[in-house]
Formats: structure tokens, sequence, C-alpha cells
């Protein structure tokens, strides 16, 4: 046998899917996540769906390890080597109060503190001459200091490294001659852009986890290589790649999203094979929704992510899957405080969950506002494996939030939990408007890719609410990250600051960096996928000489100095709606991402269709539509009934493991060529 | 009668809206006041004025009311049927908005119909402007201005576009009246496109539900941001409550303190705060009209007291009452010189928060650094002559609380979300190198909980540059409470390359050779409690973190090397 496998570890479930290319099947499996033993739980969910780790060619694995550390606060004992004058970086940061108005506002402590923050005597200019040449006789003597502390592992970080990292590379090599026990890294590893504590910040993480990340990854192995594992096993990294153990031992923080993103490397594969140019995906969870951009089968990365959230939180300068998240998930809680309706932050989660799971939640949730609504069945969720108490959700939406609201109790139920998914619904929206509107799309020219749990749930209501005409349902929403993950190929990015004016021969000097840098990427790729075709994609960071931010544009070998100017033009125009044409612009940087495709699974192959002909109706259920206001009898189908080719006109549901797809009266489906979903939104087009 | 949560999702909809339109600005503006500093802020006012609703970011100092009353102003000039769709006006009018000319409100209707019914509001901006003329670079960093027609260009409530067709007349006399017109017209297209854009979301939003409804949720959203304040302030006992503190002086006489003695009434109806105990109008810069100066301070303080997380809107202001009579430095006449309008706020607020202090003392910490510490470094690059200036703030320490050590350091309590420019950034923008950047030992006053710390920098000058500073509280210390000590203060010192001694600058100028280095110096907060109280762990602590010196831990702390 010859099985690929996807394995997703997240915070309650532990998701695995396994295709064996041989006998073109899928198999899915879900446990609860064991935190104590990570390994473990991928094994035994293997082991539930009857895949022995020998049989395995290739087993791709998400892990929330490296962001659970950083939360937690659970790294090793670090320290900083950074350059006289400057070892407050860490601590003082930007010192922006995103939390305006809240007086006792503090920005997180610093990963390493003060008293193991380093100062050596080395000092590069701006423009990368060396100033201060560094004082190695000083750092031999920190490194003795970092002995007696007994430090696990070393960040070292040097104001303008950016621009030569010389000294930072003869800093890291002669730390680790002296400490080959201890993790060394520097920030021009991990990052070659301008901005000292961004990338301080970055060194200082990946040291912080190095140690605890190589233990995981080394334990994960050899828990493999003990059931005669003969494999690869790759790592799901936050840009949507995938990454060897060794390469993710050397910059863990590469992995730091690495979870939630195989779903939207799924969306981005199924958007090519369905010619969708342009796409939403959308993830709606249990705690939280969120949604990204793919366009042209590519999804856009953000070159700064925050650790705990931009408000609280401390930056990484590492590609992260451009994702924007909103608060609002089957758990999230509706509450009314002040006579003001809330629904979320506060989660039920798992534990101890929506009213309706039986498990000791008093408060009602979304996932309560749709059991409520007979919009999911009470007795086929998860396959009828957990029964829900209809009549508990109605109970607690009335007295929760409907009495306190000064709703008429009993009667006006199926009102008030309408209103919770209306206003859960229009919080989604916002954060739709967000990634569309800030990047200067219109959200009416895409599809809507819905996943998750509840996804397939909310994707409809939400379309009609952003006048998005379609909306898509792949196979397998609730596996959907697990299964994603299987498409995606080996990555490796790199971005650095660069700076020079964007005339002449620019566009000569860009290629030059691009190549360079494509060179050594490709050379690290092959290293370690040596069979795999590469594929390369050059982007340079544009901007209006003297303006602060940034675009970034596209570029290959064919480009000019005026095609590149004009490809940031059109594109400026586009994401703001006016542009001057003369102004003269700049180049700051350069980010080349290199990719090798992987085994992946033969995409029709995926879903799960066991149905043809004329399927019939399980059963026709009085189910509230919030379009029309109202309950409607509503045929429910169970999913896998459904042949391709399959159209149907709403009001109908469709039922599966681990998703409900709620379509409302003014819509049609239709089953796609993959197995997917399309939904037709009338009035829309 | 919109029902309760038709009213949620309307609100919660608006409410979006400038904060989209935030991110935008940020995205698209040229100069670094409005991209880095968030000199600016966004927002939605009704057809009578009135603030529905304000983006989360941009500085606090415009959540006073710069929006309102830019617009009442604009309805008093042409009437509601006097702006149609398409309009865009803008004003700096010192005797409106009472804050330096670089303040620019913009503002555009948002129309169902051509008739006064038709009007539902305004979608309105304002920003910094880098330069609107007046007799120093940048029109707002001078010491010395004595009136306001030194300090630039007022744009009374004129319109800058006119029903859709840009009105080229204005773009000539705003091109003619900047020192910097590619910043300011690339600035000046954010802020326009932002105000359409709103507009169409506003409209959008108009569209699906109907004006009536949507006026129906911001009524009810306006009483219930009014209920939540009166219950805030009903946790604070009746009585008039009353703090004391002063400025170095108004800039121009450099030897007389002005004093800002400040009462607060706390009644059943709401809170009053009484501001006609600060000195009077200064013949410097020092200045603020009554919208941008009193109004400003007294909202200030009293959102970070009484709704610090929702979005500033007209119903959370209305518990809020401000007494200050004209004549006063906040409340000054529409000629006074106000080019340093913002520079006074930090100390206000500060002892507004003081005197609440008197009633829930467990809720307010001792002073912070008071100040922007303000220093500016002007000078031409070798290469091709053109100008840099690098201005910035100073980040300093914050007070200490009953229970806690004090934060920081952060800019001054009027700043929000400022972040600080990078040295990389600055180094490759600028002749000069910075050789430190650090936490200031010992700057922090002492007490069982400690205040923050303030910084040191050093800027080693690599060609000749000017360098300026505006630095407040000096004379007034940033104060303890409860028996804890005053924090340090702020203060600039030039040393010049080759020779021993230095020269202090508070508020001043000096020129700079090559080698030359301007010391900077950042205030701390001050300290609560009792230092000999604090334990001695934490005494230790510091001292093996280096935030207070050995010297410091035992005069002060009365800390001894056994422990």
């Amino acid at each position: 046998m010859a099985v690929l496998v996807g394995s997703d570890i997240g915070g309650t479930f532990t998701d695995v899917v396994g295709y064996d290319s041989e006998r073109a099947t899928v198999v899915y499996g879900k446990r609860l996540t064991n935190r104590t033993d990570l390994a473990e739980s991928v094994l035994s969910c293997l082991a539930e769906i009857d895949v022995a780790p020998s049989e395995i060619d290739l087993l791709k694995h998400g892990t929330t390890h490296i962001i659970n550390t950083l939360l937690e606060r659970s790294g090793a004992r670090t320290a900083l080597v950074t350059t006289t004058g400057f070892r407050d970086v860490l601590e003082i940061g930007r010192a922006g109060r995103p939390v305006a108005f809240r007086l006792d506002y503090d920005r997180p402590a610093p990963l390493i503190e003060r008293e193991m923050r380093f100062e050596i005597d080395e000092r590069i200019g701006a423009d990368g001459s060396i100033v201060v040449p560094l004082d190695v006789v000083a750092l031999d003597e920190i490194a003795s200091r970092l002995k007696e502390a007994a430090v696990e592992s070393v960040a070292v970080s040097f104001l303008n490294s950016f621009a030569n990292p010389e000294h930072e590379m003869m800093a890291v090599e002669r730390l680790r001659a002296a400490l080959p026990e201890v993790y060394v890294t520097a920030g021009t590893e991990l990052s070659r852009e301008w901005f000292e504590y961004e990338r301080t910040s970055t060194a200082a993480a990946n040291a912080y986890i190095g140690p605890t990340a190589t233990r995981y990854f080394d334990r994960f192995q050899q828990r493999l290589d003990g059931e005669d594992f003969t494999g690869r096993f790759y790592l799901m990294a936050s840009n949507g790649g995938v990454l060897t153990a060794d390469q993710a031992k050397r910059s863990p923080i590469a992995l730091v999203e690495s979870g939630p993103i195989g779903g939207c490397v799924g969306a981005a594969f199924f958007a090519e094979r369905l010619g969708i140019e342009s796409l939403i995906a959308f993830d709606m969870g249990g705690t939280t929704a969120k949604c990204a951009l793919v366009e042209d089968g590519r999804f856009g990365v953000q070159p700064t992510y925050y650790v705990g959230g931009y408000d609280y939180g401390f930056p990484l300068r590492t590609p992260v899957l451009d994702i924007v998240e909103v608060g609002t998930g089957g758990g999230s809680i509706a509450h009314v405080v002040d006579e003001r309706l809330l629904v979320g932050p506060r989660s039920a989660g798992s534990e101890p969950g929506p009213v309706s799971f039986r498990q000791g939640g008093v408060e009602p949730t979304v996932t309560d506002a749709n059991v409520a609504l007979d919009r999911i069945s009470g007795n086929q969720f998860l396959r009828g494996a957990l029964p829900l108490d209809r009549h508990g959700a109605r109970a607690a939406l009335d007295d929760r939030v409907g009495r306190p609201l000064g709703y008429e109790a009993s009667t006006q139920t199926d009102t008030v939990a309408a209103g919770i998914l209306a206003l859960a619904n229009a919080q989604m929206a916002t954060a739709i408007k967000e990634i569309t509107i800030e990047r200067g799309r219109d959200v009416r020219d895409f599809v809507l890719f819905a996943f998750g749990g509840g996804g397939p749930l909310h994707a409809i209501d939400l379309a009609r609410e952003l006048h998005i005409p379609r909306v898509v349902v792949p196979p397998e929403p609730g596996n959907f990250s697990a299964l994603g993950m299987l498409f995606s190929d080996a990555r490796l990015d790199e971005s650095f600051s660069l700076r020079h004016d964007l005339v002449d021969d620019a566009s000569t000097r860009l290629m030059e960096e691009a190549e360079a840098t494509t060179r050594a990427l490709a050379k690290t790729l092959a290293e370690d996928f040596p069979t795999a075709t590469q594929i390369s994609e050059w982007q340079a960071e544009l901007r209006f000489t003297g303006q602060r931010h940034s675009l970034k544009v596209s570029f290959s070998r064919n480009d000019t100095t005026d095609s590149v100017r004009r490809s940031f033009l059109d594109e400026y125009l586009r994401q703001y709606g006016h542009v001057d044409e003369a102004a003269p612009v700049e180049v700051i940087g350069v980010r080349v991402s290199v990719a090798a495709p992987t085994a992946v699974p033969e995409i029709s192959e995926v879903h799960r269709i066991i149905g043809s002909g004329s399927p019939k109706p399980r059963e026709n259920r009085e189910v509230f539509s919030l379009a029309a206001a109202c309950r409607m009898s509503t045929p429910v189908f169970s999913r896998d009934e459904l042949p391709i080719g399959f159209e149907f006109d709403g009001p109908l549901i469709l039922e599966e493991f681990g998703a409900t797809t709620v379509v409302g009266p003014n819509e049609s489906i239709a089953v796609g060529e993959l197995g997917e979903i399309i939904v037709t939104l009338k009035g829309e087009s | 009668m919109i029902d309760p949560i038709t009213a949620e999702i309307v609100v919660h909809a608006i409410s979006a809206i400038p904060n989209l339109i935030d991110k935008n600005i940020t995205k698209t503006a040229f100069s670094p006041l409005v991209s880095e500093y968030k000199d600016y802020a966004v927002g939605i006012v009704d057809a009578d004025g009135k603030l529905i609703t304000q983006c989360k970011g941009g500085i606090p100092i415009f959540v006073a009311n710069a929006l309102s009353a830019a617009v009442r102003d604009g309805l008093e000039i042409y009437g509601k049927s006097g702006l149609q769709t398409g309009d865009i006006v803008i004003t700096n009018h010192a005797g409106t908005m009472g804050q330096h000319l670089n303040n620019v409100v913009m503002y555009t209707p948002i129309r169902r119909s051509e008739g006064d019914d038709g009007l539902f509001g305004f979608m309105a901006i304002v920003m910094h402007w880098v330069d609107v003329g007046g007799i120093v670079v940048g029109s707002c960093l001078s010491n010395e201005t004595t009136d306001v027609f030194q300090e630039g260009i007022q744009f009374h409530t004129v319109k800058l576009h006119s029903r859709g067709e840009p009105v080229e007349e204005m773009y000539r006399m705003i091109t003619a009246n900047t020192r910097f017109p590619h910043m300011v017209l690339g600035d000046l297209e954010a802020q326009i496109a932002g105000c359409l854009h709103g507009c169409t979301l506003v409209d959008e939003l108009l569209d699906r539900y109907g004006a009536d409804q949507v006026q129906g949720a911001v009524e009810r959203y306006w009483d219930q941001s009014e209920a939540a304040v009166k219950r805030a302030i009903a946790d604070i006992p009746n009585g008039t409550y009353e703090a004391s503190s002063f400025l170095d002086n108004d800039g121009v006489h450099e030897d007389e303190t002005v004093e800002v003695n400040v009462a607060v009434h706390v009644t059943n109806e709401g809170i009053t705060v009484d501001l006609s105990g600060i000195g009077p109008e200064g013949s410097g810069p020092m200045n603020a009209g009554y919208e941008g100066g009193a109004v400003a301070a007294s909202r200030i303080a009293c959102k970070y007291f009484f709704s610090p997380d929702d979005p500033a809107n007209d119903g959370a202001f209305r518990p809020i009452k401000v007494h200050c009579p004209p004549g006063r430095f906040l409340s000054a006449g529409p000629t006074a010189p106000l080019s340093g309008s913002g520079n006074m706020l930090p100390t206000v607020v500060d002892t507004i928060l003081k005197a609440l202090g008197a009633a829930v003392p467990e809720k307010v910490p001792a002073g912070h650094h008071g100040t922007y510490c303000l220093h500016v470094i002007t000078g031409q690059l070798a290469d091709d002559g053109g100008w840099f200036q690098h201005m910035e703030s100073t980040i300093g320490g914050w007070g200490a609380w009953s229970d806690h050590d004090g934060v920081g350091p952060f800019r001054s309590i009027v700043h929000g979300d400022t972040m600080e420019v990078p040295v990389e950034l600055q180094e490759a923008n600028h002749p000069y190198r910075v050789d430190w950047v650090r936490l200031r030992a010992d700057s922090g006053g002492a007490g069982k909980h400690r205040g923050g710390l303030g910084i040191e920098k050093c800027y080693t000058m690599l060609g000749p540059a000017d360098v300026t500073a505006i630095i407040e509280r000096t004379k007034c210390p940033p104060w303890g409470l409860d028996g804890g000590r005053e924090g340090e203060t702020g203060r600039i010192e030039i040393h010049r390359a080759g020779a021993d001694c230095s020269e202090v600058l508070i508020k001043g100028s000096a020129s700079l050779a090559v080698g030359d280095r301007a010391l900077l110096f950042s205030g701390g907060g001050g300290g609560h409690g009792n230092p000999v109280e604090r334990l001695t762990d934490s005494v230790a602590e510091d001292v093996r973190k280096g935030y207070v010196s050995r010297r410091a831990a035992l005069k002060d702390y009365g800390w001894t090397e056994l422990e």
C-alpha cells in the first residue's frame, strides 16, 4: 500500500486523513487531542482508521505545539546577544498602545528578561559598512557566562544586520563552537528585512521554542520509526508549504500557524482545478471564523505575524498565510449585557460546550441557535453519536437572551435564535469585508468557499448578506484542514530589504538579487526534495518615493523597469482607486518563493459519494429560514447519496459527518465534478 | 421602533466602517505622521453634527470633538441644503477647532435626497497635515509664535470639491501654502478617498435597512452609551474633587509657571470638569481653543475612566459637562497662538485623573512623564540638498498603581497606538547614528510600587543639523502618590565633539556639527506608597535587572546588600 497522510493537531481534536493511492480511497479519523503526548494523538488516530505507519509513504503534519509553547511561555531558558546600546529593543518594542484608553494597558513581557540580554561591541552602518568590528574576545567571555547560566538557547540579533549579516554569522559560528549543546539562532537567518525590534523579536522567539520543538520533532520521528515507518515526514509551515524536520528544527517559528492553513491550501487546489479565479476561503469552527483570499490559485502571505494578537502580542517576521480571524464560532456564547445582545468572543468551547451537547453548558451558543431553529438535526449530529438537546437549547435562549431583551418567551424563541445567527453573520461579514476592502477588492467578484464545522451552515446567508452570487462547499468540510494539507507543496520563502529608485536598469538589479536568492533556496530545497521540479515566484516590494507603505508586485525574467512600474501603478489603482501616474517609484524589498511539488492525491477521488440516480430526501423538516424569516418545510438529504450532476432547488439541507449545509428558498444547488456542492444565489449575479 | 437585535446588527455594521477606512488611510498616506504616528481619526456624524461613531485607532486627542465641531460650523455656514452629495469641505479654523492649524478636518455629506430631510449625516476625517505654512518648518514646532497668523494658513470651512468636481482654486491655494506640497497632496488624496469610500459604505447600509431604522439604532446606541457612562459615574461618591499641578511656562516667559487647578464635580446626573482654575491664555503657542483644549482634555480623561472600550460617540459624552470660561490657556481666543495646542494636554488629563483619584484612589496611578517631550532634527542632506526632518515625541515612564508598578515606556496619555520609528529606518534616512536606546535606570519614582522607567537615547551627527526641543514637566515632575516619590524629568544634553562640557535644552534649539551628540533623557512615572515598604525581593530584582541602581536601592529603598 502507498498511503499519503495528513494530520492536523488542534486544540480540541486531532484529525487524520489517509489517502490510499492504489485503491483511490480516502479515510478520515478524528479523536480528542492528547495534550501531553501529541505524537500519540496522531498514532492512535491512525490506528482508528486502520493505517499502519509502515504503509505510509508520506506523512504531513500540522501542529499547535509551536504557538502553544509561545502562548503558554513554556519554552527554553534563553539568552540574547545584541549590539551595545540596544539590549532593551526587545523590552521597549515599538511602544504603541493599541488599546489606547485602558489606563493600565501594558505590553507583554519580553521572552528574554533583561539580565539574560547581553551586549557586545560591534556596529554595522545603515549602508552595511562595518563601523565597529565584532569584539570576539568579549564574545568568548559571553559564551562562558552563558554556560555558567546554563542557558539552553541563544538568539543573536545585531542592529543593521539586514544590510550586512557578516557579524551575526561570525557570532553564531563562534557560539555554536563554544556551546555545542546549546540551540543558537540569528535574526538574519530568519529575516533579512529591516526593523530591529521585529527581527530581534523573531530571533528571540525562534530561540525560545527551538529546543522544545527539536525534542518534539525528534520524538515524533522516533515514535514513527518504532512502528516501522519508512516514509517521509514533513511539517506544515505557516506559508502553506511543507518543511522537512531538519528545516523545521532550524526555524520552528515557520510553523507558528501550522494547523489552520491546511484548509486554505486545499481551497487553492480546488480553485485551480475548478477554474475559479477569485475565492474567499471561509473556515468556521468552534471558537473562531477565519477567511483568506485565494486569487489565481494563490493565497497571500503576510510578512508580520503577532503571537497572541496585535493588541497584546509580539511580532514575528515569518511568512504566514494572510488570514483575518474573528471570534465568532459555533461555540460563541450569546448573552445580554446592559440590554445589548453580544455574540462571542466568549466561547463555550468543547468544555462545557453548547447547551444542546448536554455536557454542562448553560449559556446558549450559536450552535444552540442553529439547533433551536432545526437547522442542525437533533439526532443526526456526528451521525447520531451525539444526540442534541433541542428543548434545553430553546429554554436557554428564552432565559438568557429573549427575556432580558424584552421578548415574549417561548412564542418568540425562533425570532431570538434567528437574531443571534444574524448578528453572528454580521460579525463574520465584517471580517470578510475587512479582507476584501482593505485589499481593494470587490467582495461580489468572489466565490465563497466554505468549510469547517460551521462554514456550510452559515456561508449561504453570509453570501446573501455580502451579495456574493456563488458558494462552493468542498467534500469533507469538517475535515478539510487535514485534507487540504495533503495538497501542499514543499515551499521556502525569503524576503529582504533592498532600496533603490525604480528607474533605468533597476529591473536588472532586481532580477540579479532574485536570481541569487532563488539559487540559494533551490539548493536548500533540492537537498531534501531531490526529485521534484521547482517553481519559483518573485515579488518586488514597491512604493511611491516618500510614501510609507508598500505594495507587492510579481515580476519575472521577462520584465523591464517600465513593465514593473506599470504593474505597480495598476495594482495601486486597483487597491486604492486612484493613482498618480507621474510619481517616482522606489524598490524597498524583494520576496522570493521557491516551491517543489510533493505527491498529492487525485483530487477527484477525495469525495465519498456513494449515491446514483435520483436520491430521495431522508426527511422533510420544518426549518427556520433566515431569508424568509419563517419556518418552511425543508427536504433533508444525506450528502453522500447525491451523485455528481445532481441538481435541486432550495430550501434544502445536506447532512454529512461533521457538517451541515443549509440552503435557503432562493438558492439552488448542483453537485460538481469533484463532489463539491455549488450553491447559486438567485438575484446576486 | 427598531427591534433590539436589528439595532445591534446596524450598530455593529456602522461602527465597522470607520475602522475599515482607518486601515486604508494608514496604507495610502505619504507622511510618517499619518502612517506611523496615526495623527488622524475617522468618524461618522449625524445631520446635526452629533458623533455617531469613531474609529478605534487614531490618537486620543481626536476623540474630543474635532469632527462634530467642524461639521457644526459647516452647517451654520452652508445650512443643510448647501451641503450636497459630492461636496467635500475642509476646515482648520482656529476659532472653531481650537487646535494647531495642521489638524484639518474634511467631511462629505451622506444623503438620501437633496432636501433638508434627505441629509443623513457626514463621513468625516481629521488629519495632521505636515505643513500649512507659518514661520517654522512643520508649522507647529515653534516655541515662540505670538499669534495664530504666524502659524500658517487657515481654511475656514471651504469646499475642496463641489458636487463631485474638484475646486481647482483650492488646490492651488493649498499647494502654494505648504513647504511639502507633494506630501500634503498625497495625504489629502488619502483623506478624500477615505471620505468618499466611507460615504459609499454608509449608503449601502442605508439602502439595506432604511435611514429611519439606522437612525433609530443610532439613537438607541447613544442612550445605551449614556446609561453605561452614568453607571460608571455612579461608582464614584458624589462630591467635588480637586487637584493641582503646573506647567513649566508658556514658551515665551521662561520663568513663569502656569497653573493647572482642576475641580471635578460628581452628582447623580453626571460629571462636570471645572477648568476655570487653570492659567490664562499665554502669549506663546502653548494655548488651545475651547473645543480643542478644555473639551478635549476633559473628554479624554473621562473616556479613560468611564468608557475605555466603546468607540467614542455623542451618547457617551452627554453626562460629561465642561466648564472653562474664555481666556484660559485651554479656551484661548480665535487669534491666540496655538501651534503647541497639544503640549499641555498630558498634564491636564493627568491632573483631572488625579482629582478623580481623591474619590477612588485604587483606580488612579501616580503621575506619568506627562509631556510630548518633542524633539525635531532637521537639516539638509549632503547628496541632493533636500531637506530631512526627524520628529519624535518621546516615550517615558507611567505612574505606579496602589497594587503594581508603573508601565512603560510609552508616549504620553494623549497618544495612542503610535509606533516608535525603528532606528534602522532613522539611520537609513537621516545623517546621524543612534548609539543607544535604553531604559533609564532610577528614572521611575521610588515607591512600594515603582514608577515606570523613561529612556535614554543618543544621536551622533554624521552631518550638520538643527535640533529643537519642546519638553514640559521639568519643574512639576511626575508626582508620586501615598508616599511614593516623584519620577525623573526629561531633558536633552548637547555634547560638542571634543568638548568636555554640555548644554541642556528644554525648550529651545541648537545647531549641531558633525560628531556632536544630542543625548535625550525622558522622564519616569511617579511611585506609589512608601519605598521602604517595597518587597526586598522586588528591590533585589530591580537591581539585578538594572532598573534601579545599587546606590539608589540603598538610598531610596533602605536596601542592604545582605538581603
